[in-house]
């Protein structure tokens, strides 16, 4: 009995040390994403400042913190949010707000951290970390030739199959309305203000019913990230709207016979927030500070084909091209930001859903329960 | 004399009707005390929450401490027209006050859900006023208006008017798809809003028929379960607990894998010549893939209950019916069936209530139709942070449970459940 005492006196105090109050504690989305954040720039980081960086996977949404901070225990130090999170967060009072050119150090060639960021912050609780696309990808081997636009997405009569779309309005609205002729215009502004409109939802609405109700298509809704690679490896579906991380992955990483398409993506960001009250505040701003400079960001990108959100970053990666952790890929052309990908696209605009995501919510599940 | 005979008393002297009861209330303490914990642990984690989740339902007192002044002039106004001058100075005061004590982002989230649409607007309003933008001087409703077209929608009005009491059914009201007008009566939401009622008649409907599949399924099993030597129901019974062991999403994936339209089933179907290659029947992604894997899912939950009650029944008693001159329906009809009973309240309890609150595996299988209303209590959850809404229906769910076991009660009757 003494000895199971001790040993359980010895686990807790092994498990003490281990979730000190002296790690930062930072909080991601898992899998072969956080991978590439901790080797890419966690890691180095901590090694750095001589601190220790624990990762702590999430699903998303501000609810856990929100419930953190109402207990009064909270134990997040750095989240790894949307854009939409970072100005609801802000609202509430959840995040840090930063000052950028004096929190965070500017580009090597002198130019200021705001300037150097790919786009203006969202918030002023945001610091961005990567850009990633939602684009789609169909499977070589079952499709008759070529698509290459977004139009080719909705043309069930040259490229007949199922299609899978996420699962929620987000991007399915706005690639609809690409399709269906809009012009996205500068960052996609064109698309926003038409679905400012109700004729402009109701068209969107229309085109994705169009397409689901086709005897020709049909729509399978995707809610994981890995699922649209699978859909379209096993043949379920021909063509597959996702992430292109996952996307590249699935063709450099397991050789799947798969091919993106960028026309009509939508470009979206990622960010760091900093928890307002955390464990570890202190520390934590400065990891984060580090974790997002010039150099560091473009560590991610050594694991996985997201876009640094820094301009200078590239840089980095162009000078030190093949990029890519097994040493032959390029990650230039695998960059949602890379000119041949961006001819058109348009930005995800996270005021637009933080304003209308609720409503066209509630008008996507009534379009889809009667499909 | 007669009522001392009456009185039997103790070796010690104390009459035996006092002796008893001390006695008794000393095990009722115990008792007590025995349960206590329970009790303590039940107050804590269920009924201190559920209550908790009911004042955070109704409760809207936040918003009404915030903005006074426009609710105060708000009070003469019909919401027919635009409001007057009055309310645009109070509500540009409140909104002020708000502004230096960095609350003004909580105003903005919380009239967002009211009404879409409020979060630029106001952060226009921000800006204006950190830039000192606004004339205190001049009009109000002018300035006010001229920032964004919203301004100028009687509709953002209104939405602010309907937010005044502190106290407020509006949630519950919006999980049937109604919302309390301008004129204080409860009037249907648009059409193309109205999802609630959709998803309350789909989550009774998926776990309605979950639970009567599971009971076709279950019971056979059951029955071959009990009444098998126990050499081959060990067996069995090893073959329906070790998915039960499995991870539930796991399940979820491999009828994925199994029923899609490439799967392995479809392949075995044109295989055999069942349907031709490019007429594959649709199994997943559809209600058929969510009957299928959470029926699969749910199974154990109506054969554990039922086996324990039918390895009680004795086989004589079967034996004994047929004697009588029953056929052997007749006599599992009359005799065997009826002792079940328990057994099936119990299982059809367990596998609805259950059924009712689930949700990953429908999302993942059931393709358009995969949302129920325990996915929208989520999303409010994480996504929109309505965590008001999402303790509202909540409740409404749990409501709807208990009407349930009140409905079954009055049929079957509670104290015919039998677990084991």
């Amino acid at each position: 009995m003494k000895k199971l005492t001790k040993l359980f006196l010895a686990l807790s105090f092994a498990l003490s040390v281990t979730t000190s109050a002296f790690a930062v504690v930072a909080v991601s989305w898992g899998g072969a994403y956080t991978e590439s954040q901790k080797l890419g720039y966690g890691d180095p980081t901590a090694k750095k400042l001589g601190i220790t960086i624990d990762w702590v996977d999430y699903s998303g949404g501000l609810s856990e913190i929100k419930a953190q901070k109402e207990a009064g225990k909270i134990t997040w130090d750095i989240i790894d949010v949307f854009a939409f999170d970072t100005i609801n967060g802000c609202d509430e009072g959840i995040f840090v707000e930063f000052d950028f050119d004096k929190d965070f150090p500017a580009a090597p060639d002198g130019t200021p951290a705001s300037e150097d960021f790919f786009a203006p912050m969202p918030s002023k609780c945001a610091v961005g970390n990567i850009l990633y696309s939602w684009n789609y990808a169909y499977n070589k081997n079952n499709v008759k030739g070529t698509p290459k636009t977004i139009k080719d997405f909705f043309n069930t009569k040259k490229f007949p199959g199922k299609r899978a779309i996420y699962k929620s309005a987000l991007t399915n609205l706005e690639i609809a309305l690409a399709a269906d002729g809009i012009k996205p215009g500068k960052g996609g502004e064109k698309i926003y203000k038409a679905l400012e409109t109700e004729k402009g939802v109701q068209r969107a609405m229309d085109k994705i019913k169009a397409l689901c109700t086709d005897p020709q298509g049909g729509c399978v809704f995707w809610s994981a990230g890995a699922q649209p690679p699978e859909l379209l490896m096993s043949g379920e579906v021909v063509m597959a709207t996702g992430w292109n991380g996952r996307f590249f992955n699935a063709i450099v990483g397991e050789g799947a016979p798969l091919v993106q398409v960028w026309d009509g993506q939508g470009l979206d960001y990622e960010y760091f927030a900093l928890v307002k009250g955390g464990p570890n505040e202190a520390d934590a701003k400065k990891a984060l500070a580090m974790m997002t400079n010039t150099e560091m960001l473009a560590g991610s990108a050594k694991y996985i084909a997201y876009a640094p959100y820094r301009k200078s970053s590239l840089d980095v990666i162009k000078a030190g091209e093949p990029w890519y952790k097994d040493g032959k890929t390029e990650m230039m052309p695998q960059m949602p930001t890379a000119p041949a990908n961006t001819k058109n696209y348009f930005l995800v605009d996270p005021f637009f859903w933080a304003d209308n995501g609720t409503e066209l919510g509630e008008k996507w599940e009534a379009m889809k329960a009667g499909l | 004399m007669s009522s001392e005979i009456n009185k039997i008393l103790t070796t010690d002297g104390i009459p035996l009707e006092e002796s008893l009861k001390k006695a008794e209330r000393k095990n009722k303490i115990k008792a007590f005390l025995l349960v206590s914990p329970l009790l303590l642990f039940l107050i804590i984690t269920y009924i201190f929450p559920i209550g908790e989740m009911f004042t955070r339902s109704i409760d809207d007192k936040m918003i009404t401490n915030m903005l006074p002044n426009t609710f105060k002039s708000m009070e003469t106004w019909d919401g027919q027209e635009m409001p007057e001058e009055e309310v645009f100075k109070s509500f540009y005061i409140d909104f002020k006050k708000l502004v230096e004590i960095k609350e003004h982002g909580k105003l903005g989230q919380r009239l967002n859900k009211e009404k879409n649409g409020f979060t630029t607007i106001l952060k226009k309003l921000f800006r204006q006023i950190q830039r000192n933008k606004i004339d205190e001087s001049g009009s109000f409703k002018e300035q006010i208006t001229s920032l964004h077209k919203r301004f100028n929608n009687v509709e953002y009005w209104r939405a602010i008017k309907r937010t005044a009491p502190p106290y407020t059914m509006a949630k519950y009201l919006k999980g049937m798809d109604l919302y309390l007008d301008e004129k204080g009566e409860i009037s249907q939401v648009a059409e193309d809003r109205r999802i609630h009622r959709i998803l309350w008649l789909r989550t009774l409907e998926v776990a309605f028929f979950v639970t009567i599949f599971c009971f076709l399924m279950g019971y056979p099993i059951a029955h071959l379960l009990a009444t098998l030597p126990m050499k081959y129901s060990n067996l069995l019974m090893i073959c329906v607990l070790l998915p039960f062991w499995t991870s539930l999403l796991v399940r979820t994936a491999s009828w994925m894998i199994l029923l899609q339209q490439q799967g392995i089933v479809n392949d075995f179907f044109v295989m055999i010549g069942l349907v031709t290659d490019d007429s594959r029947p649709e199994m997943m992604y559809n209600k058929v893939g969510t009957y299928v894997a959470m029926t699969q899912i749910l199974l154990p939950f109506m054969v554990l209950p039922l086996y324990s009650v039918m390895k009680t029944i004795s086989p004589s008693l079967m034996r004994a019916g047929k004697s009588l001159g029953g056929t052997p329906f007749v006599a599992f009809w009359k005799v065997y069936f009826p002792l079940t009973i328990p057994g099936i309240g119990a299982g059809c309890l367990l596998v609805f209530i259950l059924a009712i609150g689930y949700y990953i595996t429908p999302a993942l299988v059931g393709g358009a139709s995969g949302t129920l209303i325990s996915n929208q209590i989520a999303y409010h959850m994480k996504t929109t942070l309505d965590w008001s809404f999402a303790s509202a229906m909540g409740l409404m769910l749990l409501t709807g449970v208990l009407v349930v076991y009140w409905i079954y009660n009055k049929l079957v009757g509670v104290d015919n459940i039998k677990l084991g």
